[in-house]
């Protein structure tokens, strides 16, 4: 599955694109994690909040390629696209296994992924080498195989966006 | 005598860890310190108290790779309301893996707010298997530390500081399985269930 995971509208998105699964989270209804516990030891595999993130985490899960679109804010992912991470820990386990050597949470049925990041906004070069640093780690914990990172400004997204989703679809 | 604003910006604050490595702070530090839990509804009114305070102690756990949505959007709350004197900001992060560097991106990314707004940056006090440290004997290694890292703040000698349980990964995992294992029995759910591959 390829999924395109974004934290606003895209007007690429208003033609069809049969092979792609677009998910705007701008306008779904999607609380902040509570840090419960209860998706790990009490409904594992299931938030206990039933609001929307729980149709898009299963999708995140499924996807072998995926392209996360967010604007950058401290060097991470900004409000929408973290709340959406944060809401997706049913996917692993609580329970812990060494990877490359460290310490990381054991993944539930997750498939590997190939994964593109495009983070937009005024990104200062500071900035980025952050981001880059994050999602380095990211990658052990959302199952990674391969991603790459594109830095843009907020006018060039759609340009973006409709390059990568072209490749996927050639 | 400096005044110490304790944040918990813990999703979870009032049944957090965090809240008790925040009382464990207040317990070393010889200076005035009042606590406070990151709110939705109380952003603006923290904002209008910080500029009271000479430091800035955010307390929060690691939240998928960085700092936890409840801290970011405080920081930008913050950020569109300037306090009059800006506090010197001290962190105190905990995760539950055993590398107290994997939290070494969150902290990255206060010292960039503190830059780039302006905020003297403090001490920091990394805490690794912060799920479980303070419920073994190990407990004493984070009560040391910590004091360290209250003794930094008072004299302005800012440091950083981390700890974790001083044992090998392999045990580390086995000792987590427990912990989990004994969470999940807590709640009827065998470790078993709490393996399904299965998600929603």
């Amino acid at each position: 599955m390829n999924l395109v995971l974004s934290d606003r509208t895209l007007d690429s998105f208003n033609q069809q694109h049969p092979t792609v699964q677009w998910i705007d989270l701008s306008r779904l209804n999607i609380a902040n994690c509570v840090g419960c516990f209860g998706c790990w030891t009490k409904t594992p595999g299931k938030c206990v909040i039933r609001d929307d993130a729980v149709k898009v985490y299963p999708q995140i899960a499924a996807s072998d390629r995926i392209l996360y679109v967010s604007k950058i804010k401290y060097g991470g992912y900004d409000t929408v696209m973290k709340t959406m991470l944060e809401r997706s820990i049913p996917v692993q386990q609580a329970f812990i296994r060494l990877l490359h050597g460290e310490t990381h949470h054991v993944q539930r049925k997750v498939v590997p992924k190939a994964a593109v990041i495009i983070g937009y906004g005024d990104i200062s070069p500071e900035e980025q080498e952050l981001f880059c640093a994050l999602v380095e780690r990211n990658a052990k914990n959302m199952s990674f195989e391969s991603y790459r990172i594109i830095f843009v400004a907020e006018n060039e997204v759609e340009a973006a966006v409709s390059k990568e989703v072209a490749a996927w679809e050639k | 005598m400096g005044k110490v604003m304790i944040i918990n910006a813990s999703p979870r604050a009032p049944k957090s860890n965090s809240k008790q490595y925040a009382q464990l702070f207040s317990q070393y530090c010889h200076w005035d310190t009042e606590y406070f839990e990151v709110k939705k509804s109380n952003h603006l009114t923290l904002c209008q108290m910080i500029g009271n305070y000479s430091d800035i102690v955010f307390v929060f756990p690691l939240y998928a790779d960085s700092i936890p949505v409840t801290l970011l959007n405080f920081l930008k709350t913050l950020e569109e309301n300037v306090p009059c004197e800006k506090p010197t900001i001290s962190v105190v992060i905990n995760c539950g893996f055993i590398e107290p560097y994997q939290n070494d991106i969150a902290v990255k990314m206060l010292q960039l707010f503190a830059g780039k707004n302006g905020y003297p940056f403090g001490s920091v006090f990394k805490i690794g298997s912060g799920e479980a440290i303070l419920t073994t004997p190990f407990r004493i290694f984070l009560k040391v530390k910590m004091k360290k890292f209250a003794d930094s703040i008072e004299k302005q000698r800012y440091n950083s500081f981390q700890v974790t349980m001083p044992i090998p990964k392999k045990m580390f995992i086995k000792a987590s399985t427990v912990y989990w294992e004994n969470y999940g029995k807590k709640n009827g759910i065998s470790k078993e269930q709490m393996q399904t591959m299965q998600i929603e």
